[in-house]
């Protein structure tokens, strides 16, 4: 075989092998670049948001992504900033931004009755002087 | 090749006159009406159409980069699969990209268009054995019939479907978790291309596929349905060609890698279409017949209880799959899906003892009648058994397209979404990730499914008569055998209008 045909038939196969998992987490990389944090949002029983605690620094852009990874609707509130992200469906994400001006410990809480212990499915925000 | 395992008799050359296809593994003994060499009564079951005696088709499937083209792509798509199983490890299952095109797309074509229609085609561009096929070739495209690897021969007991069998029966013990967790569906893909990689390397040639793989089995048997074959043009241009190329291989192609005689085999079961021997053949006598469907249902040839068995699972676990998934009964699905241990090993224990002793145990019984009935004294209860049971593939692939409907209609629009955001991450690569789920046409769903089972009854029913004509003395005893097979065939047939509609 010559080189050509050599170079070929690895490009081939290697384009149908690596490339499709280096373009996918290259894609990611790129899109989650301005994401300061991620929640996964679970059931309490399955998991419970992940983290269940988040820092931040007063004065600094937060954007948050929120993954729905679980089987039921979820919600993301965090009232102390004025968000709302409603019906999260599972399979779905989003993504909210706030800037906390000043220290504090902000809750946020799934508005959702996803399960018998929905209640317990909340978390905080913790916000500390820069 | 296969071990030879004819069961029972009407195999050849034994009384009256032959159907009128060329293959004298396929005889009704003493044949009586015009009616028994066709389908139906309509269409003769010599009919061929060669589907490569099209210059397009022809010029494709004698191309030395035709399948590999394909599999390359269906490698790529894969290979998005594979990273899904653990980029969305945890996702839901209808937003996974892994199990939507696995479990609902995949499977449901496997089930509506490729098996029934072309055959074992998934097979010619399946991408889990590829890796290990190109270990052994050290070639992707080129032919280097100088294979590496141990090339040990496959152990002559284990040259049937039981392997296939209990691996295929073991994996639906872990339905409940395959079909919701992307994670579960990777490590079943990943150990099967471990498991081919290593087997090819150790055993000769398509070893792996021909009697490991799960998937493999139920599509071997049934493709005996499919309207699609490859075969000889003319066997007389075979027996003169001294070197058979088709199993040595030559410059232009491997020798069969399904360690099949493709110059004379007669069944589609265990022929890959890998197309080799289109490219092996010097004469340009292979062909890729379009047919009627099922005639390969006629021909005994290694027919026997492995066979009989895969089927019966196969119906097993479209009843298994259809309550524990689309079911009412809350109580069953926590059981499938593992809720408590207890609960599953109690699954596991009443699914294989349904699948491996229940189901054809009550088959059994109706064979014991099949053959009372008769008064054919001469024939053995086990050939009966072995025979009558091709009976029940059109009515389990029939039973499967019933299901595959039961999945598709209400959660085929899950692929629009699943296309934009293939590893629920937000993406919207196409921009249809915010597709409502839609489901399409469910009310049509229970007539479709009743459509389908009926066409698997009277297929079942066509195919049953010409199998007990096989299997019995005479036509008249073929009749009355024949009485105890249509009312089972009914009875499953009534069984899943009752579960899928009722």
């Amino acid at each position: 075989m010559n080189a050509t045909k050599f170079i070929l038939v690895a490009a081939a196969v290697l384009a149908c092998t690596i490339l499709p998992i280096l373009a996918t987490i290259g894609y990611e990389a790129v899109r989650t670049q301005g994401i300061t944090h991620e929640v996964l949002a679970r059931a309490p029983e399955r998991g419970n948001y992940l983290p269940r605690h988040i820092k931040a620094q007063a004065g600094k852009l937060v954007r948050l992504r929120i993954r729905n990874v679980d089987t039921v609707t979820h919600g993301f509130t965090l009232p102390d900033f004025g968000i709302d992200v409603g019906d999260l469906k599972a399979g779905h994400s989003t993504i909210v931004e706030f800037t906390p001006q000043k220290p504090g410990t902000h809750a946020f809480y799934c508005t959702v009755w996803c399960s018998d212990h929905h209640l317990q499915m909340r978390g905080t925000v913790e916000v500390v002087a820069p | 090749m296969p071990e030879e395992r004819n069961e029972g008799r009407g195999t050849s050359g034994e009384g009256g006159g032959a159907l009128p296809i060329e293959n004298p593994k396929s005889e009704i003994r003493n044949p009586k009406s015009r009616g028994e060499g066709r389908l139906l009564g309509l269409i003769p079951l010599s009919w061929r159409y060669d589907l490569a005696a099209l210059p397009g088709v022809r010029w494709l499937l004698k191309r030395r980069w035709f399948p590999m083209i394909a599999i390359l792509v269906n490698l790529f798509i894969f290979m998005g699969i594979l990273t899904g199983g653990i980029l969305g490890g945890f996702s839901p299952g209808n937003y996974s990209f892994t199990i939507m095109i696995v479990w609902i797309l995949w499977w449901v074509m496997l089930m509506l268009v490729l098996v029934p229609v072309f055959s074992r085609t998934w097979c010619m561009v399946c991408p889990l054995p590829a890796f290990g096929e190109w270990l052994q070739r050290l070639k992707v495209f080129g032919v280097n019939n100088q294979l590496q690897g141990l090339n040990l021969k496959w152990p002559r007991r284990l040259r049937n479907m039981w392997l296939m069998n209990f691996l295929f029966l073991g994996t639906t013990f872990f339905s409940g978790f395959f079909t919701v967790k992307p994670l579960a569906t990777f490590m079943l893909l990943g150990s099967i291309i471990v498991l081919g990689i290593v087997i090819m390397l150790i055993f000769e040639k398509r070893s792996f596929c021909l009697y490991i793989c799960p998937v493999s089995g139920f599509q071997g048997l049934y493709s005996n349905m499919a309207m699609t074959e490859v075969r000889v043009k003319d066997p007389a241009i075979c027996a003169k060609h001294k070197t058979k190329t088709c199993e040595t291989g030559n410059k232009r192609g491997y020798g069969c890698p399904w360690l099949l005689e493709p110059h004379s085999f007669t069944r589609n079961t265990y022929c890959g279409m890998c197309l080799e021997c289109f490219k092996t053949c010097p004469f340009d006598n292979v062909a890729f017949n379009l047919r009627p469907p099922g005639t390969d249902l006629l021909v005994n040839d290694k027919r026997g209880l492995d066979e009989a068995w895969k089927g019966f699972i196969m119906l097993g676990i479209a009843i298994m799959f259809y309550t524990a998934m689309m079911g009412p009964w809350g109580w069953l699905k926590e059981m499938v899906r593992g809720a408590t241990l207890g609960g599953w090993l109690t699954f596991v224990a009443i699914h294989a003892a349904f699948n491996l002793l229940a189901l054809p145990g009550v088959f059994l019984v109706f064979a014991w009648l099949a053959k009372a009935l008769s008064g054919d004294r001469n024939v053995a209860l086990k050939a009966v058994f072995v025979n009558l049971s091709y009976a029940m593939v059109p009515m389990g692939l029939a039973a499967w397209i019933a299901f595959s409907f039961g999945f598709l209609l209400p959660n085929g629009s899950y692929i629009l979404h699943i296309l934009s955001d293939p590893f629920a991450r937000g993406w919207n690569l196409i921009g249809t990730a915010g597709f409502p789920w839609t489901p399409v046409l469910t009310g049509w769903l229970v007539p479709f499914q009743y459509v389908s089972l009926l066409v698997g009854l009277v297929f079942g029913a066509d195919y049953g008569y010409k199998l007990a004509r096989q299997t019995f003395a005479d036509e008249r005893a073929a009749r009355r055998g024949f009485i105890p097979l249509l009312a089972f065939l009914v009875l499953v047939a009534l069984f899943f209008g009752w579960l899928y509609g009722g």
